[in-house]
């Protein structure tokens, strides 16, 4: 029992994770229709900067906030020099863009450090018992600032005029332009969230996944399945679905085999995907019929 | 509304010359040109396929214009983006009212005011107000969803939205459009009473001529991309050519129809 | 063969519009594929080592991105996960190679085999996804494959599967990285000679057309899904020949050289050479691997102690540039500079006629010969047998609903064969709808549409283009990567059978593909467009577009044909032409059943009227009591409440029908 208990937990942490990102897959997707595969490189990224900012000396707090800065950039720079240089981006040719981009950036990590995984300094050390499950304090504030986070997300969409101004952009892009939403603008505020909500799940996971070069592509990929189960629309539904997937995945590792750990992200994708496989037709000049 | 926006009797709200957009295809506009001033209300009247659409998206940055200009109380805003033509004062209700779906009547109200999110509270819920004013059914609605709206309430819903930017002039796509007979004719009175009452500038284009001649104060008929037909509403209704245009020769026109 | 759907977009590839008429892209063929042989039998000759041996590996993964180029550019799908393919190819290889000692080529055999099957199953269950869900659905796939690859025994987990011999192939052993290069040529060139062929058989066209407008390639009936499998399936074929090679070049398969990154090389090969032609991946996968070789040497350089996969950095980058700056390849840049180079021979006739048209407003007219009857019906192999024997269309109790509003209400159609049932209503009242769910674009929410007896509602619209029926669209949905000739021969795709393998071997098709040329041209010369035949359709006045539709519709000789606002913005002298021609299809006893705006001209030319308001039928009658019809006046004209004539004639309308607005 104390096992199971203990899977969870460790899933539901690592699902938090999963679902913070998966919320940047959203903020990006609804506004613009872009599937963003950089997601992942963000979160490595954030690691791999406050790792070395901290190594050089930086107190922990400073060397978090340089790399989140560094990721914002990052993500900016991207929109603007990539993104924004297409009109008329469709879906498919955005994920084609934002690998080239992904691989480019895992490419920087390796050449700037190396090959090896590193850990960032957890924010508090140490564990925790509760009730016979050994719970490790940075995995609490994983979920803490994990739901302070989304709430924080949630309000800005809610209650923001700028905020309903990127709701209003996915609900119904026409209408949006009429009424002086510039999507272009719309569209580079949403890869600032996507930005920051990937420096700060790097930021919270390197203490226990590791950061390394090529770590964004399973975490990137792990969290645009939670995404999808969430119908990639919805915020709330991305955290769901990361939780879900996260505990998934521990109880596999845990009950089955922990080298099929990466598969059950994979297979729930298809299996998802499959499931909502949908019809209808691509028409010439994207006119109704 | 907007009677505070203009000082009376600086020109035109909208000078449109020259227009085209596009060539050789389905809703091409070949050379059109028209003025709407303040506290008149224009109807635009044609077939399907005669370009009416395609001349709104023109107007409000939808869509680029191959030649021409349009001037937006004397500011020149031939082909600017939509976001900015909006911004300068262009409110456009477009065809299927494209009302924001998943978001409430009150945040569809505030979005329409997005251009003036820098301003006082005080302004922009006085228009609120005075919104709610023009379309009771909409006060009664304010958190639903607007997707779950009848057909009549989402067209009431997206002129109060082009409203609330407290714009120069309105364009209207087909409002009556799926509507049942008492709907329009209410939704057609409230826009009699804008131009009438608060000397707003109106463009509408419309199928449903008979509803739309009773409002309007001048009629332009379009039938393939341009003008065949403008002219103060009444004399437009004695025309014969209305009823060929819409309906082909022989079409027994309701006035006379005795067959 | 064009990317439009992959959105990688590709300029329109000018063979394509040869691989109509296939002897002028068989000749441009054959030359290509001699001078690349003749290029790969010298380049050992002239290579320096470290050139052959990078050569040996881009000729290999060519193989692959051949697969993958036909794959994106063909059946407009992408793949981020081929790297699984060539490992399930590699492995097997491997494995029957070491483990059980089977001959090489036998094991091949089975290699590709068991890959083929593996493809046929996920493509089975991935198809069905819109493109961009496809594409990662494929890279969760390729991730699969390594991460069993990695975990199990049988596969050799981390370490792989080792000790696989060179090719040993009568007596001679090619170890060398000259033999061997020499021995994947021919491969190379095998592949894409099949490619070719598949590109300009009728399989190619018809994929060609659904990346156009892939509703109208169904509606002439095209099984667009066992289509885009076949090609899936086939692309996963060259990934395992090229995987097999692999293993017996490097004699090691572990999952390291099938991973995700492999799968980004094989997608960067295919898009930097271009997916306008199979040729670029070629072309790519010498341009990537020179590429990397490139920086695998520059970058430790540079950043000194550097390791690993660091040409990744450039790939990545040209990858995202080439989205920006050039989504058609190198093949884009090969077009421009010959289009350069040639002299400005674009004013053509069509182009001038249409630049006069914009002028002045006005079109050429269409000169539609009048032709007997007898000799329609001869073009158009109509099935006499049919007509006269009941109804072609029983469409009954239609009803459909988009969002909470009802587009269409229990309608009820009947057509026979040798009449004109026109569909008039105002703006909005369901017509095109209606046709949407006779044709099978959209599912009813009730009812049934049968078609000559067959069960038509709800199933893809090939199925009811397989019915011997056909239909145009509001909008043209011309495929514009086509001439003229070009779009009616899709029309006559159900006229031919050369399916897959017919397509890629190329000659058991010749016979059928020159049958359906002729056919086209017949009908193309019926309409009086001759001189238009080998005029991309893009070219052509919108007018000219209209007729090309329908001819295109009438190609595959159907008895029921279906046309969305023929008339819409055709001129006076075009729409007497159009209702001539309808008058003769008529007596050669089709049914036409068509939607229009110009109710003048069609109550003139049908036998029948249906009247569509707010998806109900409020009239179905000839046209004469139709036009007195005052609901039928009223609806066109908008109602006024003040009208009492009108609102009496309304309000017994009112009371049978039910309530539709939810509040009002």
């Amino acid at each position: 029992m104390t096992d199971l208990l203990q899977l969870l937990f460790a899933g539901i942490s690592q699902g938090a994770l999963y679902g913070l990102l998966a919320i940047g897959f959203v903020a990006v997707f609804t506004v613009s229709g872009v599937i963003n595969l950089a997601q992942g490189e963000f979160a490595a990224l954030a690691g791999l900067v406050a790792i070395s900012a901290s190594a050089s000396g930086l107190p922990l707090v400073v060397a978090v906030a340089l790399s989140l800065l560094v990721v914002l950039a990052v993500s900016l720079t991207m929109e603007r020099l990539t993104v924004r240089q297409v009109p008329g981006l469709t879906t498919l040719q955005s994920i084609i863009l934002t690998l080239g981009v992904s691989t480019a950036l895992k490419a920087v990590m390796l050449i700037g450090w190396g090959p090896d995984a590193a850990g960032l300094a957890p924010i508090t050390a140490g564990t925790i018992e509760v009730a016979g499950v050994s719970i490790r304090s940075q995995e609490l504030w994983i979920l803490g600032i994990a739901v302070a986070l989304t709430l924080l997300i949630q309000w800005f969409y809610q209650s923001t005029a700028v905020g309903q101004s990127l709701r209003a952009c996915a609900d119904q892009p026409i209408a949006a332009r009429l009424v002086g939403i510039s999507r272009s603008r719309a569209t580079l505020l949403s890869f600032a969230i996507a930005g920051l909500v990937g420096a700060v799940v790097g930021v919270l996971a390197s203490p226990i996944s590791l950061s390394a070069w090529d770590s964004g592509l399973t975490l990137g990929l792990k969290a645009f399945v939670a995404a999808t189960l969430g119908g990639l629309v919805s915020v709330r539904g991305a955290l769901l679905g990361g939780v879900v997937l996260g505990v998934l995945e521990s109880l596999t590792a845990g009950y089955l085999d922990s080298g099929f750990r990466d598969a059950v992200a994979f297979l729930l994708l298809i299996l998802v995907l499959g499931i909502r496989a949908r019809g209808g037709f691509t028409v010439a000049g994207g006119a109704r019929v | 509304m907007s009677s505070a926006r203009l000082a009376p009797g600086t020109g035109p709200v909208l000078y449109v010359e020259g227009l085209r957009v596009g060539y050789g295809k389905l809703g091409v506009i070949t050379g059109i040109g028209f003025e709407l001033a303040q506290g008149e209300l224009v109807a635009i009247l044609g077939a399907n396929g005669a370009g009416k659409t395609t001349l709104l998206r023109a107007l409000s940055g939808l869509l680029r214009p191959t030649a021409g200009r349009v001037l937006l109380a004397g500011h020149d805003v031939t082909g600017m983006p939509a976001e900015r033509v909006a911004a300068r004062g262009l409110a456009h209700v477009p065809e299927n009212r494209l009302v924001f779906p998943s978001m409430t009547v009150d945040e569809n109200l505030s979005l329409g005011a997005f251009t003036r999110r820098r301003e006082p509270r005080g302004a922009v819920s006085a228009d609120r107000d005075m919104t709610l004013e023009l379309f009771p059914r909409l006060a009664s609605r304010l958190r639903q969803r607007a997707g779950t709206l009848s057909g009549g309430e989402q067209q009431m819903l997206a002129i109060a939205r082009g409203l609330m930017a407290r714009p120069l002039a309105l364009v209207l796509d087909e409002p009556s459009t799926g509507l049942a007979p008492v709907v329009v004719r209410e939704i057609f009175e409230a826009l009699a009473s804008l131009r009438t009452r608060h000397g707003l500038a109106l463009l509408l284009v419309e199928q449903n001529a008979r509803a739309a001649l009773k409002i309007a104060d001048r009629v332009i008929v379009m039938d393939r991309g341009s003008v065949v037909l403008h002219g103060d509403a009444s004399e437009v209704l004695q025309d014969s050519r209305v009823q060929t245009v819409y309906l082909g020769s022989g079409y027994p026109s309701p006035a006379n129809a005795s067959t | 063969m064009s990317s439009a759907t992959t959105g990688v977009t590709g300029p329109i590839d000018d063979v394509r519009s040869a691989a109509v008429t296939g002897w002028r892209a068989r000749r441009g063929d054959a030359v290509s594929l001699l001078v690349l042989a003749a290029a790969l039998a010298a380049f050992p000759l002239v290579a320096s080592t470290t050139l052959l041996n990078a050569g040996v590996y881009a000729l290999i993964y060519s193989i692959a991105a051949i697969g993958l180029s036909l794959l994106m550019g063909l059946a407009g799908q992408v793949s981020l996960g081929h790297a699984g393919f060539f490992a399930i190819g590699a492995y097997t290889q491997a494995i029957l190679v070491t483990r059980y000692g089977t001959h090489l080529l036998l094991a091949l055999l089975a290699a590709v085999a068991l890959t083929l099957v593996s493809a046929f199953l996920v493509g089975l269950f991935l198809l069905r996804l819109r493109g961009h869900y496809l594409a990662l659905a494929t890279l969760g796939f390729g991730i699969m494959v390594f991460v069993v690859a990695r975990e199990s025994e049988y596969t050799g987990a981390t370490s792989g599967i080792f000790g696989i011999p060179k090719p040993l192939i009568n007596g001679r052993t090619y170890d060398s990285p000259a033999e061997f290069f020499w021995l994947a040529a021919p491969v190379v060139l095998i592949g894409l000679l099949l490619a070719r062929n598949l590109v300009t058989s009728r399989l190619g066209r018809a994929l060609s057309a659904v990346n156009d407008s892939e509703v109208a390639a169904e509606a002439l009936g095209v099984n667009t899904f066992r289509m885009r499998l076949q090609v899936f399936v086939v692309s996963a074929g060259y990934a395992a020949v090229a995987g097999a090679l692999f293993a017996h070049w490097l004699t090691v398969v572990s999952p390291d050289s099938a991973n995700f990154p492999l799968s980004v090389t094989f997608l960067l090969m295919a898009v930097l050479g271009g997916l306008g032609t199979v040729w670029g991946a070629v072309i790519g996968a010498f341009a990537v691997q020179g590429l990397g070789e490139i920086l695998r040497n520059l970058i430790p350089r540079i950043v000194p102690d550097v390791t690993g996969e660091v040409q990744l950095l450039g790939f990545g980058i040209v990858l995202a540039a080439l989205v920006v700056f050039l989504p058609g390849g190198l093949y884009e840049l090969w077009r421009r500079a010959l289009r350069a180079l040639r002299p400005r021979r674009q004013t053509s006739m069509a182009a001038l006629s249409a630049a006069s048209a914009a002028k002045d407003g006005g079109e050429p007219p269409v000169d539609i010969p009048t032709l007997r009857a007898a000799a329609i019906e001869e073009a158009l192999a109509v099935d006499r047998r049919v007509s006269g024997r009941g109804p072609l269309l029983l469409a009954r109790g239609i009803s459909a609903r988009f969002g909470g509003v009802v587009a269409v209400d229990d309608v009820d159609l009947t057509v026979s064969p040798g009449e004109i049932l026109a569909l008039i209503g105002p703006n909005g009242a369901g017509k095109t709808t209606l046709f949407n769910i006779i044709s099978g674009v959209i599912s009813p929410l009730s009812g049934t549409v049968t078609v000559r007896g067959r069960r038509v509602d709800g199933r893809p619209p090939h199925v009811f283009a397989s019915a011997h029926a056909a239909r145009t669209f509001q909008t043209p949905q011309m495929f514009a990567s086509m001439t003229v000739l070009g779009n009616v021969m899709v029309g006559a795709h159900l006229r031919g059978h050369a399916g897959l393998l017919a397509g890629g071997l190329a000659v058991p098709a010749i016979r059928e593909e020159r049958a359906l040329e002729r056919h086209a041209r017949r009908l193309i010369d019926l309409v009086g467009m001759t001189k238009d035949t080998d005029t991309p359709v893009q070219d052509l006045p919108f007018g000219r577009q209209r007729l090309v539709e329908i001819t295109r519709a009438l190609a595959a000789g159907p008895d029921l044909l279906l046309l969305d606002e023929p008339m819409a913005g055709l001129a006076g002298p075009e729409r007497r032409a159009l209702s001539d021609l309808l008058r003769q299809l008529r007596a050669a006893g089709l049914a036409v059943v068509l939607v229009e705006h110009d109710v003048e001209a069609v109550l003139a030319l049908a036998d029948r009227v249906a009247v569509l308001e707010e998806g109900s039928l409020i009239a179905l009658d000839v046209p004469g009591r139709v036009r007195q019809d005052p609901a039928v006046i009223a609806a066109y004209l908008g109602t006024d409440d003040d009208d009492d004539e009108v609102a009496a004639a309304l309000q017994s309308d009112a009371a049978d029908s039910p309530q539709r607005m939810p509040g009002e």
